[in-house]
């Protein structure tokens, strides 16, 4: 069958989008019909609403709300990432000791709780000398966490690479770096892209953990506003919008990059 | 005889300590001459503890504790910082100088005075009895044997509860109930929960007059009930170990009192002075 003759991805055809957005709309909305049950204090909502957002600085003129998560998260996410590269290399390093850092290093932070280790390097580290700031302290806590788990992420979609690929490549005598980059980083990407988006929507909630060194961002005003003005449920819920909000950016980012690095192999659903 | 290794040891051990006492002294009067230096004070406290500290309307932090923070670091001549890290990094001290003090409603208890020090009591709360609107049976402490108590996680009122609670320097405190099942938790979500009605998942709140108080207006079904429990001193803390920056801190407020200062400020937040009995 010649490609043209293909049926069109059944996901871009109209009638599917418009069902799946009704159907996102009948579930927004049974969603909403429960949130109004509990007789939210909306008035309180929206005061507080331009805080949370972090539309205004703080007295001390620094960011607030979800702008210093979302600071908080795209800081994190890079470093994350190149931890998680150089981490990814040693794991695949024949090198023993490089083999043995990378894998000590990805066991200790994935196996100990990503509060443990924010509280650790914030209140620990000061005892040997080294006195962090509250927002350095989160994000190193937050890419060293993170990191470990995306090395392990990029190291699948290394190896998932079928060994064909570079044996052909080294077969045609292309420089180590093209075989590297143009074989196997693209291939590999494809499967890399939808569990690393999953890492980071899950680092940009995790990134609420940095309130217990009291940064002013989401989770902590929200947290706050709440214990102070009893007005608990709004807040929790208000915080909780704003981040799902936030994630559907994130999602939304992912899809268009899985969408450009699956373009060999598109899906193509029944129709 | 002691072995040679054993006294070897024992020297090496004697010089350690000798070493870091003596680390220690280097750190007397630290804090005052870098607070001097920078023109920055850096103080702690709790966000959302009103009327004590809490964040206001303009999204600023207020109440009393913030206003006592304010004419401290005036008569010091130097600028406020504020911060509110959790309250558990507060007061597990080593703060290596990462804040200068802690303006924050904090009691002095003894394990807390192994790593912080107490210069200065600026005020005294009474801790109270809070129930819900519709409990019959709770009107004073005597009754809360048996029952359900929420009380703040680490907190006083949880020491109290459990009948361990010792105030330096005041006389051993009465404990009118046996058995009580004493529930630590966050203060607003037990609060929360005791609205739930009485018995639902608690009976009964201990916790400072003034938190109960606010709670108790803006909740609408809560009140509280009885005698005050007993008084708790409420005091300044300082990271352990520098005496010269104590000696000043406790100065400074004992000037804020003699002038009326502390007393207005108590005044303007609560109508009274809660400032008067302290020592």
């Amino acid at each position: 069958m010649a490609i043209e003759e293909l049926p069109l991805p059944t996901a871009t055809t109209s009638r599917f989008r418009r069902r799946v957005w009704l159907t996102w709309a009948v579930l927004a909305l049974l969603l909403a019909a429960g949130g109004h049950e509990l007789h939210l204090d909306y008035a309180y909502m929206s005061q507080k609403l331009p805080f949370l957002l972090g539309l205004k600085l703080g007295s001390d003129g620094f960011i607030q709300g979800a702008a210093l998560t979302l600071l908080v998260t795209a800081v994190s996410m890079l470093c994350a990432l190149a931890v998680a590269l150089i981490t990814a290399v040693g794991r695949l390093s024949t090198n023993p000791a490089a083999f043995a850092i990378a894998t000590f290093y990805a066991s200790l932070f994935r196996g100990t709780p990503l509060l443990v280790q924010v509280l650790i390097i914030y209140l620990a580290l000061p005892q040997i000398g080294i006195v962090l700031g509250a927002l350095s302290s989160g994000i190193i806590a937050l890419s060293l966490n993170y990191g470990a788990y995306l090395a392990e992420t990029i190291r699948s979609g290394v190896m998932a690479v079928p060994a064909g690929q570079r044996e052909a490549a080294m077969a045609l005598a292309l420089p180590r770096w093209i075989i590297t980059w143009k074989v196997i980083a693209p291939q590999a990407l494809r499967l890399i892209i939808p569990p690393a988006g999953a890492l980071f929507i899950s680092m940009l909630k995790d990134s609420s953990l940095v309130s217990v060194m009291g940064l002013w961002e989401l989770n902590f005003l929200a947290q706050s506003y709440a214990r102070t003005s009893y007005h608990y449920m709004e807040m929790l819920i208000a915080a909780a919008l704003i981040y799902w909000a936030l994630s559907i950016v994130f999602e939304l980012i992912q899809y268009r990059l899985e969408r450009r690095f699956g373009r060999g192999v598109a899906v193509v659903r029944a129709p | 005889m002691i072995p040679t290794s054993l006294t070897l040891s024992l020297r090496l051990a004697a010089a350690a300590i000798l070493v870091l006492f003596a680390i220690r002294e280097a750190g007397a009067g630290a804090t005052l001459e870098r607070v001097h230096r920078t023109g920055v004070l850096d103080d702690v406290l709790l966000d959302s503890y009103p009327p004590f500290g809490f964040i206001n309307d303009n999204n600023e932090l207020a109440g009393f504790d913030v206003d006592v923070a304010r004419a401290f670091a005036d008569r010091l001549g130097v600028k406020l910082k504020l911060q509110t890290p959790a309250w558990e990094a507060i007061v597990s001290g080593h703060w290596q100088g990462r804040w200068d003090i802690c303006i924050c409603s904090m009691s002095p208890t003894i394990e807390r005075a192994q790593v912080l020090d107490f210069p200065a009591v600026y005020y005294e709360s009474p801790a109270v009895l809070t129930v819900h609107r519709d409990e019959r049976t709770i009107k004073t402490a005597a009754d809360l044997s048996g029952k359900r108590v929420g009380v703040g996680l680490g907190s006083s009122y949880e020491k109290y509860m459990h009948r361990e609670l010792v105030i330096p320097g005041a006389p051993p405190l009465v404990y009118p109930f046996h058995d009580a099942i004493v529930i630590p938790g966050d203060e607003t979500i037990n609060f929360r929960n005791l609205a739930l009605g009485p018995g639902v998942r608690l009976d009964a709140i201990v916790s400072d007059l003034a938190t109960a108080r606010t709670v108790s207006a803006s909740s609408r079904v809560l009140k509280v009930v009885g005698p005050v429990l007993y008084a708790e001193p409420n005091a300044v803390a300082t990271e352990k170990g520098d005496p010269d920056w104590d000696r000043t801190v406790a100065g400074i407020f004992e000037a804020l009192r003699r002038d009326g200062t502390l007393a207005k400020i108590s005044q303007k937040w609560f109508g009274m002075d809660i400032t008067a009995n302290g020592h």
